[in-house]
């Protein structure tokens, strides 16, 4: 049986066949199939909801991280995306009853046109600052939002329906069938994640990694930064979109909420957890993210505080998240079980 | 052989202190060139107004004819100017080879080493410059002299006409030294003009045919090495008044 698997797998490229080799490829493949099983495991719709939600943020830290990581921009406003997504999906939904993966596409893209108009700034501003304009910004939008100022100057169905405080609601989920809202949004994620993963390993991405160690060298090196650092942010809000656009479908709905700075925070918590620089260390921080979060649903209120006190000793102890440390411990494991 | 590098007149201050102060000098094409001053006399400031990291405020620059004076950094590499720092710089959580790789893939570097292959392109940089068996390693573990080698591969990937090298031996030992002259001698050889400065003296007076001297941004004076060592103003420059008794 293992031979006739070996033989199948010596159909695909060379280099997914190199991949599946390592300890990596084979645990990340395992971790897929039992998530896809989940929606055949059980009927309980609040549980898939939490894989859902998961899943969602997997994706948009994913987007943070490869900002973070392999650019070195550190936003401290992705939220933005998350909303400006979040608000065109579910507007053109409701409003022009389109099929979800078009105004999901329509959201993310308008995202990255917001990439871009955050991008320029951004160009001049580093470090710390950097940190503090994008958090502006996205107070900015936020303040906007929930005062429903646009609205007052867009009169009219528009203006209050799309600025409004109270936000847009009644989106319809993916599909009525929640193992097929599962499929796809695993299959989103996944496809989201490879993506990703393949710019960083690209020429592309060894530019992108020249500019988060060494501008100056970068630019040296005949690099236009300009370009490639709008390139970035762009790529980075794109993704971050398709986040926010599944979120808007999967809450049915968005409000001014979702341009608070703490879903900013929560991208770099995730990240810092789950391992910066690794684009798929977001799905292993996402999980503990979301599900220690349902554990400490009761502690509403001190949630927070502990959320805070799991990442400071998390910086301290693992300072480069999870990702590496666990993968060797559990293969160290593998090892003694299987008596190397 | 043509002028390769005209600066005219170029001054630049900072806040009071003139760096350089009408400064003018001509590197020739496929010359050997040298820049030699105290500390402080504004080398570094110069190199970084040619290589666009600075603008000046007053003077121009022309490279090949053109002018460049104020164009941005990466321009500038893309017309064929390549340059090192004095202060290593590196891609420190990168390999050797993905450092290379980045001026490769610059528009001007991309030109040639598309043909070879990025990868390869990088290695044969890499092995000209004496690095090859470290590329899958990342800068933090080399020594001082190895990161000096690749400041100059990263030059060479944008495939530069000019290279300027900022004080290429300082922080090294006399073995590394070595090994960056031969380096450079066989740049040099290939057809590359090269412009450095050095306040090592004695490795560079036996490198280059031809030498400019500045003290205080200032032009002093130019020409074979010997001569220019024995300038009267050189002499006082470099340890103090009353040595033009040593001419």
């Amino acid at each position: 049986m293992v031979k006739k698997l070996e033989e199948k797998i010596s159909a695909f490229p060379s280099y997914i066949r190199d991949w599946i080799k390592t300890f990596r490829g084979k645990i990340t493949i395992v971790c897929l199939i039992i998530l896809s099983l989940i929606p055949l495991l059980t009927q309980n719709k609040y549980f898939i909801g939490i894989f859902l939600t998961f899943m969602i943020y997997t994706i948009f830290a994913a987007s943070w991280d490869f900002l973070a990581g392999f650019v070195g921009q550190i936003s401290f406003g992705h939220a933005i995306f998350l909303g400006i997504s979040g608000y065109v999906t579910a507007y053109t939904i409701v409003n022009f009853n389109l099929a979800w993966w078009l105004a999901l596409l329509i959201g993310a893209t308008i995202a990255v046109l917001f990439g871009l108009i955050i991008g320029i700034p951004a160009l001049r501003l580093k470090g710390p600052y950097l940190a503090l304009g994008t958090l502006a910004m996205s107070l900015i939008l936020f303040q906007v939002f929930i005062m429903g100022t646009l609205s007052r100057w867009w009169e009219g169905t528009i203006g209050t329906e799309l600025f409004g405080t109270d936000g847009i609601s009644k989106v319809p989920l993916i599909s009525q069938d929640p193992v097929i809202e599962y499929i796809i949004t695993l299959l989103i994620m996944c496809l989201s994640l490879l993506i990703l993963t393949h710019i960083t390993k690209s020429n592309t991405g060894t530019i992108f990694k020249s500019i988060r160690d060494d501008e100056t060298g970068a630019e040296a090196s005949g690099i236009n930064l300009t370009k490639y650092k709008i390139y970035a942010f762009m790529i980075s809000g794109f993704f971050a979109g398709i986040a926010g656009g599944l979120f808007a479908m999967r809450f049915r709905g968005v409000n001014p909420g979702i341009f608070q700075p703490l879903y900013s925070f929560y991208a770099i918590i995730i990240v810092a957890v789950g391992g910066i620089a690794t684009i798929s260390g977001s799905a292993i921080g996402a999980f503990i993210f979301v599900f220690s979060g349902e554990f400490l649903r009761e502690t509403l209120d001190v949630s927070l505080l502990i959320f805070s006190i799991i990442l400071i000793l998390f910086v301290r102890f693992a300072e480069h998240g999870l990702l590496k440390p666990t993968l060797e411990r559990i293969q160290e494991l593998w090892d003694i079980l299987l008596g190397r | 052989m043509g002028v390769i590098l005209e600066i005219k007149n170029l001054t630049k201050k900072f806040s009071g202190l003139t760096a350089v102060n009408d400064f003018s000098f001509e590197v020739r094409r496929g010359e050997f060139t040298g820049l030699i001053g105290p500390n402080g006399a504004g080398k570094t400031t110069l190199f970084n107004l040619i290589s666009g990291h600075e603008k000046p405020n007053s003077g121009t620059i022309r490279f090949d004819g053109r002018d460049i004076t104020g164009m941005k950094p990466h321009k500038i590499v893309n017309l064929g100017i390549a340059r090192t720092f004095q202060l290593v710089r590196s891609f420190r959580f990168m390999t050797l080879l993905d450092n290379i790789s980045v001026s490769c893939l610059s528009p001007r570097g991309k030109k040639v080493a598309k043909e070879y292959g990025i990868d390869e392109y990088a290695s044969s940089i890499l092995a000209a410059v004496g690095l090859v068996d470290k590329a899958r390693i990342p800068p933090i573990i080399l020594p001082h002299g190895d990161l000096r080698k690749l400041q100059i591969g990263k030059a060479l990937g944008t495939n530069p006409q000019l290279l300027l090298l900022d004080e290429p031996f300082s922080g090294l030992s006399h073995e590394e030294q070595k090994g960056i002259t031969d380096l450079i001698i066989r740049l040099h050889a290939d057809g590359v003009t090269v412009f450095m400065t050095g306040h090592v003296l004695r490795e560079l007076m036996h490198l280059v045919p031809r030498v400019v001297a500045m003290h205080q941004g200032k032009y002093i004076t130019e020409g074979p090495p010997q001569e220019v060592a024995n300038n009267k103003i050189v002499l006082e420059a470099y340890l103090g008044k009353g040595s033009e008794q040593l001419a």
